[in-house]
């Protein structure tokens, strides 16, 4: 009779356990838990803020050393990466595993898990009746779909730039029985794919954020930015080699065709077409600015919140009423590309550029991207002359270039501020700055100099801050000459989108890396004697390159013996 | 107040009430004693234990006659026995004793216990059974063996003891948690790590590995594992090492068993014994921290290694060395500012027994307290010590109802309270073992903490953490009813019965948080700035587990002698069902047939099978059937031995086989095989939607993969065993040889193509074998008065991954092959020391060596040729590859009531990774990058520089080397050591007074005793204690030597 107790009936099956019916389910007009499950698709968006192991990635380019000599991001700096031991932060291949709640193992940083949520997405999203639908008559939940689909064109690119052509999935999901020995797609076929998927669903989004709820979604606007990045860095000679010698399908096309570039500046124009963006008055405030708050500059974003994370990271060191973490050390290099005031070169002679007073009429872009010495900076001057209080060579964390970053931060210039101020941290994946020049480098190309490149150019100068000049050139002048503007463009480029994990890509998609890479990092190194400051330029870091196998990354060697059908990258 | 003033009384109260009840007591007892002599050399007398009851069969002999008789049920015996001879008495597990005969006639002899116990039968899963007749392979200890070691669990107990149960001590004294404590040692399985079947469990010292495997801990035949029971009311523990022992578990008969066996009521004259113990604790093996001055010269030794300048100058060093300037330039030894050098541990013990053939009862309580190594304040009022205290209850009421029909009840119940201070005891050891000498000063010119603004680590004062920081309470609750029937069915057929078995029980583990931080503050130039997280006093209550479970058993039990056919059959049915937290309920269900045949006590035959399942399996994958089967051979009982050799007096083979099951899904998901949806993935529990970043709730896939046909792990276990009994049963000798495979072992496929979007889950694919050797031998003889024993046993555990499914990436560090144990790294080579040899050396993520870093080899590359980088490629096998080997020795003697017992215990084949703060110095702390602030101890003063390159222990000293991957912290070869060592573990001294004495108090016996608990350490590696020692950032509370007394007063 007491063994009768033990009869007793007990759940089978624990029903807090979410199952697919709960999250697609086909009762459910508002579609909580499917867009709950959309959501998580957008949370593998990844800020760059620090992102590669506390370091901005431009840290990796010529912009930037991290201050920490053992950050993973100097591994990328220094070439000394190989198919095992790539950064995870930069790695976004490997799915590695993350333990996650009641003992579930879950994968993160993969944007192969990424385009996996994304498919399940996609396939199930059609059984629920979400509510309302777009002007155009297209319901919410395709409107759903195409948000996701949008996400997994973007997945696919951000590997596509890193590794070159890659296995396309389609809407296919697996299982660990599944054959997942699949081959790479080619180069042009990935490209193909992913243009393919923004001219399908442009029309299926919303055409821009609306009011301030939807601040995050996928409009009309980022479907058409992606596809005139996309189409960028398919024309680019990495990958369009004008020398036509690449045989190999994956790394590149395998022919030469000048006309991708009509193609980009065509994307580029298609969104300037849309005219629902401009540039922002302020540089400086840009980036803590919302589109909710008049910044219409801004096309698609990874919402962050507001905090001071930036400055607890990158701020200077030393000021001990708002300590800063002083991880990012801008060069030498990226202080130089700044023009003066009236828009020329510091090697022009006509600049004005004078070396006792390097910082003195520089183009306002440098103040609001690099903290140097003297600037103003909460309660006093910035001391980063050598024993000055944000420079006390004690051996712990500081900048090794002699500047600190100052992009993305929130500061008044006034030294009557003591602390932090918390401000909009939200990362932008596409702002209406890049699609002018995108479009500048695109016709350069395309056509050569002409009005409409220097337009483009001239909009952003002049929203720099930078004067007209008598001639009306903001300080570029005028050539007829596509590889001399291909220079200014490049240039330009490199200073509006410092720290944007840009020039990263950039200097590889130019093929220049080979040549900025192998050579040294230089800081500034400022004595100050009873006030009078000298300036020794100083190498703080070899960086390496080593071309061509650095141009694209390792596919993970791991994933190269278990998959037969895989092809590594030339070089690996 | 009163509280207090009690619970320190105890003991005056217990003895007073005892005297109060023997008073009492012995005004009932019968006082009549037979006076008839029959001849003038006619002597009669009583035989009794320390317990002053009466043992029947002792041989009591006249010396160098053949005159001898045996006592009776009442422990009388009378014979002719001249005065001046010597009488002799000797039963098994009693010390040989002598007794000269004197003028009286008739004497009371009471015999001591033997230190080791060899009972006829011995305890075995859900009963009893003849040693005899044991197929398997069981090793046990008794009481004695339990109580001379002074702990807060009996695992401190159990090293050496036992044959083939390897045993390590984690960490010193933790009884403190504010997570639930599960058990399950995890082992590495190939590429996996994987662990066994998960359960709560009190125990955070030691981990138990009894053939390779963690054992399952029974109690009274119920699976809970509860540890700290009081040791006076364990009546033996014992390992069931081999399938046929396990069977009766089904699906969780794969790990082994460590079961623990409660004394039970016993009928006659009710005696009652006493137990006060208390003893002081001093930590073991603490570290030396580098004095300020050394610390700071060696700090910019460091610094200028790395390319640095330094920043301590030399007023700096003047004044750390002069102790000038105690608040700029503070000099603080933090292990003797806020630890003590010894704490106290107290034990009482009382067990009442009694009764008679109807009813009988048993009913032990005790107390138990153990103080922590923290200094504490004077003035505060309430405890901030990690201290345990601890009420043990154990009661057993036996009825016999009729003359079928025996009814027992037990009810056990522990109520246990521990501090901590309230900074927590972890958080201050972390802070103890990585805050420099001078890093702040204890207290400012003011009287207010001292702190430290460089970086975030020193902003918490050590002293304020320790003793100004408030407490945090733990509280334990157990209750456990346990009510079994038994039911004799002669009146069917003859040999039958009904066993009936109930239990349930509770647990409850909560902790109330009365913490606080105080402010700590800098002091420079005259002024003080507050720095850290002040908060003011907390009250906050939480639950950390609940645990209930039940348990029921039905056997039919058939027992019969036919002739020379001893017959045994039982069928059981059980379940058990626990609830833990918030999960549904976990059932096992078993449904077993053992079957048992012997002829003439010389052939056995033995078979279990069970059908047993487990709930949480995918449908179709939780049950199964498992069986074992022995036989054995009493060779000694063969003529050709019992009448040409007469030293042999007993000589068993036994060989056993058996299938056998592990049930441990939950270590891996809860119910995790049906694909399920959850929120909170990677970070974020939701997506910041909108201007005002609101909650954009996530739910993704967890996993999109996943395995619904998880099932247990299986193995197949044999094990070959001999008994043997030689020279008049003085010595004996039992050996075994295991060959255990276990198989279906939950694994992750090492083949993971990132496709799948997801970690490939876990599949019952791998195949491990452990295989091993254990011998024990006993020898016990007497001289006299003089008995004495000395005992040992050795056991070998070797191991081999047979199949886990690797990847095939890196030949070098491949697992196949190779044993379950072996660890992988870098190979070490010495040092660097020359600049030609390092600008040569191969790079690690392109880090160039430099002279007085670790060489490490380049082994190989994707080629199969080194290639001059390290990396994976590299790494291989460098240790655990040869078979653990263990071993433990006793000996003692007992002399008219002295008794002495010492305990060794070892390991060989063992190897340990000592990085840790003490070996790199300044390690440790930074947020972004590197801010090297940390400790450096004495270790850090044999490191590399150009002068000291012949004898240099570590590298040379940097910052960058020894932080976040780097170079010289790689794990290589360089740091693992040996981990051999032989420890004398436990030593007592024991005097019994003279029967006579005791008598005149009214008392059965007194003892008196001294027990030591680790005295004495010889170890491989020299550096830290070979067991606890600060491993990667883990800094555990020291293990502790124990010096104890106590008195056992038994009436």
């Amino acid at each position: 009779m007491i063994a009768m107790a033990g009869c007793k009936k007990a759940e089978t099956f624990p029903v807090d356990h979410v199952s697919s019916y709960y999250v697609f389910n086909p009762l459910d007009s508002a579609g909580t838990n499917a867009q709950a499950y959309l959501y998580s698709i957008y949370n593998e968006l990844l800020s760059g803020h620090n992102r590669v192991s506390g370091n901005y990635l431009d840290a990796a380019s010529d912009d930037a050393i991290s201050s920490s000599s053992t950050s993973q991001v100097t591994i990328l700096a220094t070439g000394a990466y190989s198919s095992v031991n790539l950064p995870s932060g930069e790695d976004f291949w490997t799915v590695t595993s993350n333990s996650g709640l009641n003992g579930f193992v879950t994968a993160t940083s993969s944007y192969w898990s990424a385009i996996g949520y994304a498919n399940e997405f996609i396939n199930n999203i059609g059984v629920v009746p979400v509510k309302g639908s777009l002007p155009n008559g297209v319901g919410e939940r395709w409107v759903w779909q195409s948000e996701a689909r949008f996400l997994r064109a973007y997945f696919y690119f951000e590997l596509v730039k890193r590794y070159g052509g890659v296995p396309l999935l389609g809407n296919n999901t697996y299982t660990a029985s599944s054959n997942l020995q699949l081959s790479r797609s080619t180069f042009a076929q990935c490209i193909t794919y992913i243009v393919n998927e923004c001219n399908a669903i442009k029309d299926s989004v919303i055409t821009i954020q609306s009011g301030q709820a939807d601040n995050y979604r996928v409009t009309q606007g980022a479907v058409l930015a992606l596809k005139a990045r996309v189409l960028l860095y398919a024309a680019s000679p990495l990958f369009n080699d004008p020398s036509a010698s690449n045989t190999n399908p994956y790394i590149g096309y395998t022919n030469y065709d000048p006309t991708r570039w009509n193609l980009a500046a065509q994307a580029a124009q298609d969104v300037i077409n849309l005219n629902a963006y401009g540039l922002y008055p302020s540089f400086r405030n840009l980036f803590t600015t919302q589109y909710a708050s008049g910044n219409n500059e801004i096309i698609f974003i990874r919402p962050v919140g507001t905090g001071t994370s930036i400055e607890a990271d990158n701020a200077p060191v030393g000021i001990s009423s708002a300590i800063g973490g002083g991880i990012t050390s801008p060069t030498q290099d990226l202080v130089n590309a700044f023009p003066m005031i009236n828009g020329k070169a510091i090697t022009d002679p006509t600049s004005g550029y004078n070396a006792a007073k390097p910082y003195t009429d520089r183009d306002p872009r440098f103040a609001a991207t690099i903290l140097y010495n003297g600037t103003n900076w909460l309660t006093a001057p910035l001391a980063t002359y050598n024993g000055g209080a944000s420079r006390p060579l004690n051996g712990q964390t500081e900048t090794l270039t002699g500047y600190y970053m100052g992009k993305f931060m929130y500061y008044p210039e006034d030294t009557t501020q003591t602390t932090f101020a918390s401000h909009v941290e939200d990362w932008v994946f596409f702002r209406y700055g890049e699609i002018l020049l995108n479009y500048a480098e695109a016709e350069n190309e395309a056509a050569g100099p002409s009005p409409a490149v220097y337009s483009a150019l001239y909009q952003i100068r002049a929203r720099a801050g930078i004067p007209a000049g008598t001639d009306g050139t903001y300080g570029l002048g005028t050539t007829s000459d596509k590889t001399a503007l291909r220079l200014q463009i490049q240039n330009e480029r490199r200073i509006e989108m410092a720290f944007e994990e840009q020039r990263y890509f950039d200097i590889r998609r130019w093929k220049i890396a080979e040549t900025v890479m192998n050579q040294p990092r230089m800081g500034v190194s400022i004595n100050n004697s009873g006030g009078t400051l000298t300036y020794n330029y100083v190498p703080v870091l070899t960086t390496k390159f080593v071309a061509p196998t650095m141009y694209l990354y390792p596919i993970p060697y791991s994933q190269v013996i278990e998959d037969p059908n895989l092809k590594q990258n030339p070089g690996w | 107040m009163l509280y207090c003033y009690s619970k320190k009384c105890f003991t005056v109260i217990i003895i007073l009430m005892l005297m109060v009840a023997k008073t009492g007591y012995a005004a009932m007892r019968d006082t009549t004693v037979s006076q008839g002599n029959k001849t003038p050399d006619w002597v009669t007398g009583t035989v009794i234990n320390t317990d002053g009851k009466a043992i029947k069969d002792v041989k009591v002999s006249v010396r160098d006659t053949k005159n001898f008789v045996a006592t009776d049920d009442k422990g009388h015996f009378e014979l002719s026995a001249p005065v001046g001879s010597v009488l002799v008495f000797s039963v098994p597990n009693y010390n040989v004793t002598e007794v000269t005969v004197g003028d009286d006639k008739n004497i009371t002899v009471r015999l001591i216990d033997t230190y080791l116990q060899s009972p006829a039968k011995v305890n075995v899963l859900y009963g009893t059974q003849d040693a005899e007749s044991v197929l398997g392979s069981i090793a046990t200890m008794y009481t004695s063996q339990i109580t001379a070691t002074n702990a807060p669990t009996f695992d401190y107990a159990l090293p050496g003891q036992l044959a083939g149960l390897y045993t390590q001590q984690i960490s010193g004294f933790m009884a403190f948690s504010t997570t639930p404590n599960t058990v399950g040692s995890p082992y590495v399985v190939g590429n996996n790590t994987a662990t066994e079947n998960i359960r709560y469990n009190n125990n955070t010292e030691f981990t138990l590995n009894l053939r390779g495997q963690t054992p399952v801990t029974i109690i009274d035949g119920v699976q809970r594992d509860i540890e700290q029971i009081d040791p006076e009311s364990i009546e033996s523990i014992s390992v069931l090492k081999d399938a046929l022992s396990t069977m009766l578990l089904g699906i969780n008969s794969s790990s082994g068993v460590l079961l623990v066996t409660t004394k039970r009521a016993s009928s006659g004259k009710p005696s009652i014994s006493f137990t006060a113990e208390s003893g002081v604790q001093n930590s073991l093996s603490l570290p030396t921290p580098l004095p300020a001055a050394q610390y700071s010269y060696l700090y910019n030794e460091a610094l200028t290694n790395d390319g640095q300048a330094p920043i301590y100058t030399g007023a700096d060093f003047t004044a750390y060395q002069n102790h000038t300037d105690p608040y700029g330039h503070p000099d603080v030894n933090w292990f003797n500012t806020i630890l003590r050098k010894n704490a106290p541990i107290t034990n009482y013990s009382l067990n009442v027994n009694g009764g008679n053939e109807v009813a009988k009862y048993s009913i032990g309580l005790s107390y138990f307290n153990q103080s922590g190594i923290f200094n504490t304040n004077p003035a505060s009022t309430y405890n901030t010590n990690n201290d345990l205290s601890r009420y043990n209850i154990n009661s057993d009421v036996q009825v016999q109802v009729n003359k079928n029909l025996s009814v027992d009840l037990q009810l056990f119940g522990r109520v246990q309270r521990a501090t901590e201070p309230g900074a927590g005891t972890q958080n201050i050891l972390n802070a103890l073992y990585t805050t420099p000498n001078n890093a702040y000063p204890v207290f400012n010119p003011n009287g207010s903490f001292g702190g430290s603004s460089v970086g975030t680590a020193y902003t918490d004062n050590l002293l304020s953490m320790t003793e100004y920081s408030g407490y945090i309470n733990n509280n334990t609750n157990d209750i456990m009813a346990n009510l079994d029937l038994k039911y004799n069915l002669n009146s069917v057929t003859k040999g039958l019965s009904l066993k009936l078995m109930g239990n349930v029980s509770y647990e409850s583990v909560i902790y109330l948080e009365r913490n606080l931080q105080n402010p700590s503050y800098v002091y420079k130039d005259s002024t003080y700035t507050a720095i850290g997280t002040t908060s003011a006093q907390l009250n906050s209550y939480n639950t950390i587990s609940t645990s209930r479970q039940s348990f029921y058993q039905a056997s039919l039990n058939y027992n019969r002698q036919f002739g020379n056919n001893n017959v045994s059959a039982m069928f059981l049915y059980d379940t058990k069902s626990a609830v833990n937290n918030y999960d549904l309920p976990n059932v096992t269900t078993d449904k077993a047939l053992k079957l048992a045949y012997n002829y003439e006590g010389k052939y056995f035959v033995e078979g279990v099978v069970n059908n047993s399942s487990y709930n949480r399996y995918p449908p179709g994958y939780g049950s199964g059937w498992f069986y074992a089967g022995g036989i054995g051979w009493q060779m000694g009982k063969e003529d050709f031995i019992k009448d040409n050799v007469d030293w042999i007096s007993s000589w068993k083979w036994r060989v056993d086989y058996g299938r056998t099951g592990n049930n441990n899904i939950d270590e891996y998901s809860y119910y995790g095989y049906a694909q399920t949806y959850q929120s909170g993935v990677g970070g974020y529990t939701y997506y910041p939607i909108g201007s005002s970043y609101g909650t954009g709730f996530t739910f993704v896939p967890s996993p999109l993969s996943v395995n619904p046909y998880e099932t247990y792990e299986r193995a197949n276990k044999l094990d070959i065993g001999t008994d043997i009994s030689l020279l008049k049963d003085h010595l004996q000798i039992t050996a075994d040889y295991y060959h255990d495979r276990y198989s279906d072992l939950e694994e992750v496929p090492g083949a993971q193509i990132s496709f799948l979007g997801e970690p490939y889950p876990y599949e019952n694919i791998g195949i491990n074998l452990y295989h091993g050797f254990e011998l024990s031998a006993t020898y016990k003889n007497n001289i006299d008065n003089f008995n004495y024993f000395l005992t040992g046993n050795i056991s070998t555990q070797a191991s081999k991954v047979i199949y886990d499914a690797e990847a095939d990436l890196y030949p070098l560090s491949e697992h196949t092959g190779l044993p379950v144990t072996a660890i992988f790294g870098y190979k070490a080579n010495g040092f660097y020391e020359t600049a030609a040899q390092a600008a040569a050396a191969p790079t690690l993520s392109g880090y160039q060596p430099r002279v007085g870093d670790i060489r490490l080899e380049d082994l190989s590359g994707p080629n199969g040729k080194p290639d001059g980088v390290l990396d994976q490629f590299d790494q291989t096998a460098i240790g655990g590859l040869k078979p653990l080997v263990f071993y433990g020795g006793t000996l003692g003697f007992n002399y008219q009531g002295f008794s002495l017992s010492v305990l060794l215990q070892g390991v060989f084949n063992r190897q340990i990774d000592i990085q840790s703060q003490l070996t790199e110095p300044f390690a440790g702390i930074g947020s972004f990058g590197y801010s090297p602030q940390g400790q450096a101890y004495t270790d850090a003063t044999s490191r590399w520089s150009p002068e000291t390159a012949s004898q240099a222990k570590l590298p040379e000293l940097s910052f960058v080397n020894y932080q976040y991957g780097g170079y010289n912290s790689q794990f290589s070869s360089f740091w693992l050591r040996s981990g051999d060592y032989l420890r004398v573990k436990n030593a007592e001294i024991g005097y019994t007074l003279p029967y006579l004495w005791a008598n005149a108090l009214k008392l059965s016996s007194i003892k008196v005793f001294v027990n030591g608990e680790n005295l004495f350490t010889v170890a491989g590696y020299g550096g830290e204690d070979p067991e606890v020692y600060p491993n990667g950032g883990n800094y555990p509370y020291p293990t502790q030597r124990v010096i104890s007394a106590g008195v056992s007063v038994k009436l």
